[in-house]
This record gives C-alpha cells, structure tokens and sequence, in this order.
C-alpha cells in the first residue's frame, strides 16, 4: 500500500518533520504501507538519514521511502495513494477528495490567518476526511477506518454555468 | 515614487468623490442596455495562485466555452504553475469548443494570458505594500482601461475573482471604468470553498462594493457566512 504525504506549494515544516518521524513511520509500515512519499514543498528536514539522488531524497536502507519537493502536478500521485496525509489547502482537499482518496488532513496553525482549521474541521464533522493535529498524527493514522469515511459529492458544474449564463443573459 | 503617490491619490480621490453615485445604479438599467441575449461573451478570469487558481478553473471548466470567449486568463507575475494549469484546462477543452460553431471574430485566439505584479506577497512588510499595491494597481489599469481605450477592445465583458489580494487591484480598475462610463465588465466574486465562517480579506473588503453595484454578484459557497444579514448569495458548493 502507498501513503502520500503533501504540504502542496507551501512550506510546513512541521508536517514534513513529523511525517518522516519514527513515530509516524511505525505506525505507517505497521499499517501495511509499505511505499511512503512525502512532497515537501518549501519545507525543511533532516536529510542526514536521507540520499539525495538527483531528483529525489531516498532513506537509506529502504528505497521506498522518498521526499521529493515538486511535480507540475501531484494528481497521478492521489490517483495510486491508498491514503493521503495532506496540509489542510482547499484544492488538495477537494482533489483528493474528488478521488474518494482516504484523507488525513493537518491544518497548518503557523498561517496567520488560519481558515484551513474552519474548512478542516467542517469537512470532519461532515465525515467526508479525517483532522487531526502534529502530535496526534500518529494516532490518527493508527485509528483510520476507510469505510467510515462519507463519499464527497462529485462535481455539480450547473450551478456556476446556471448562474453565470443567467447573469449575462444566455438563460 | 512621488508621482506614482500622485496618480494613485488622484484615482483613489476621485473613486471615493464618485463611488456612491456609481454603486447606486440600479440592476434594471443595465439589463435594459442589452435588450438581445449575446451571442458570445468575452470573459475574465483572476488566478490568485495555488487554491485560489484550482477553483477559479473548476468554475470555468463548467461553462460552454464556444459561449464564453475569448477568455483571458490573468495571473500573477512568476506564477508559472497557474498560467500552465489554464493552458492545460484549454487544451482539455479544445475538442468542444470546435464541436460548436464559434461566432466571435476573435476566434483564432479563443484565450490569452496575462500577468500583472502582485499586490503584496506573501510575509511581505506592511510599509512597502504600497509601493506594490501601486504598480500592482497601474498594471490593472492599463489592461482594463487603457489598452482597450486605445485598442477599441473591451477588456471582457464578465470578470470572475475569487481571491486573494491583487484581485482587488483588478476590481478597483473596474470602477475607474465605471467611473469615467467606460465599458465595464460585470464582476463576480465568488468566496473560496475554504471560507466557512468567516470571509476573506479581499471578500470582507469586496463585499460593500460588488455586492450593491449593478452588474456585480457576490458569492458564497457556505451558507454561513451570510448569516450576519449581508447580502451576497449562496447556491451550496459550486466546485
């Protein structure tokens, strides 16, 4: 199985660090993922266990732990995931989401204007992905049930071109 | 530097001297002005970067493009990824816009970029904003009213904005159209998905103008936000 973890085009240092953390690592290969890619975006880490090999960080001694920083798009990435762990940005959210993809979302609470907390947990009381926190990250992967998850509704175009076509006089 | 003040103050002044005889214009009088429907529509679109740029292309991956065009898509100066993203949105659209018969005269050149400076970036000082607020402001000003005044094209005749900062910019160029009886596009702000309880800066300072001009919609995706008796308008989640 295949986890991706994603912070998108910002930088979250703490997601990046507490996701190549062993705690979360255990938990993650306890789990039965066994290929682990984290896109760190701007972020910082530790790359001492780390080999850089041109395009990709890989961990020493298991290659199928890899960091990366950016792909022109990350959708490939969602579509083989069997869960991703994502910063709560509303456009990873909505595209994995979109993907029926299990989703474990930590709002970034070193944003000034913090919103990704109001959208996180709103989507989390609406059962459609998981929020959890830096800390709790581990327990949050630990007590993940897929099926308990709702499916997102899929995309209802009509009612943007329903309002648009009506206000410049198509309807 | 002493004369980019000098412009800007001018603009500012007489926008604020005028603005409450402009945004006071009633609905009717502009739908009266265009007593046929269209046949095509030219349409503008601000891509605000990252979520903001995914959902303004989620909104137009709904629309009949062979009903909206020319489209022009406006970004911000070195954001590359957002310029590919609405090329790649184009190219995903092509085969349907050719399904249709295209009436516009520029259909040769059914979209365009445009990059314009940001208004401020992000972490950026609180004393230097100005200085790029203004170049920001100028640049919106040549693409909305001095280039089409020169060229005899209107800038487009429907704007959507969804966030964040230099939309403002654009918006602000809008009502110096209005201002001076320009052609002006219709301005739809529609509110980020993220937004659940509370509105974004741009939407909080957006809101009083969009939402009571003729011609200007403001929308919400959360029915929540409306809830302090605002206008504005929810139709659930469009993207």
């Amino acid at each position: 199985m295949y986890a991706f973890v994603t912070v998108g085009s910002t930088r979250f240092d703490g997601l990046v660090q507490r996701a190549l953390s062993d705690a979360v690592l255990d938990v993650l290969r306890a789990k039965g993922y066994s290929k682990i890619v984290v896109q760190c975006g701007n972020s910082e880490f530790d790359t001492k266990s780390y080999e850089w090999t041109g395009e990709t960080w890989v961990r020493r001694g298991e290659e199928h732990i890899e960091v990366w920083r950016f792909k022109p798009s990350l959708q490939e990435e969602y579509e083989q995931a069997d869960l991703v762990i994502s910063h709560a940005g509303s456009g990873t959210i909505i595209d994995v989401l979109r993907l029926r993809k299990p989703l474990i979302v930590i709002p970034n609470s070193t944003l000034l204007d913090n919103h990704q907390e109001e959208l996180a947990s709103t989507l989390a009381q609406l059962r459609h992905l998981k929020a959890s926190t830096i800390s709790e990250l581990p327990k949050a992967i630990e007590s993940l049930e897929p099926s308990g998850f709702v499916p997102f509704p899929v995309f209802d175009g009509s009612r943007f071109r329903e309002m648009l076509d009506e206000e410049m006089g198509f309807a | 530097m002493v004369s980019v003040a000098l412009i800007l103050l001018f603009v500012l002044s007489c926008i604020v001297l005028r603005l409450i005889s402009v945004i006071r214009r009633t609905r009717t009088r502009f739908s009266d002005a265009r007593p046929t429907p269209p046949k095509t529509c030219s349409l503008a679109v601000f891509l605000g970067s990252g979520g903001h740029t995914s959902e303004a292309l989620v909104l137009l991956s709904a629309l009949d493009f062979s009903r909206y065009s020319p489209r022009k898509y406006i970004y911000s100066q070195g954001d590359i990824l957002s310029a590919k993203k609405a090329v790649n949105l184009e190219s995903l659209k092509a085969p349907e816009c050719t399904s249709h018969p295209v009436h516009s005269t520029d259909a040769t050149t059914p979209y365009t970029l445009v990059s314009i400076p940001r208004a401020r970036r992000v972490h950026q000082s609180l004393f230097t904003t100005p200085v790029t607020a203004a170049r920001s402001l100028i640049t919106c000003l040549y693409h909305v009213t001095i280039a089409p005044l020169l060229s005899g094209h209107p800038f487009a005749d429907v704007l959507v904005v969804n966030g964040p900062g230099t939309c403002c910019m654009l918006c602000l160029a809008v009502y110096v159209n209005r201002f001076f009886g320009f052609h002006s596009p219709k301005m739809i702000y529609v509110e980020s998905f993220a937004r659940v309880k509370t509105l974004s800066l741009s939407g909080k300072l957006l809101r009083p103008f969009v939402d009571r001009s003729p011609s200007c919609r403001f929308v919400v995706q959360w029915p929540e936000l409306l809830n302090d008796g605002g206008r504005g308008e929810c139709r659930g989640w469009l993207i």
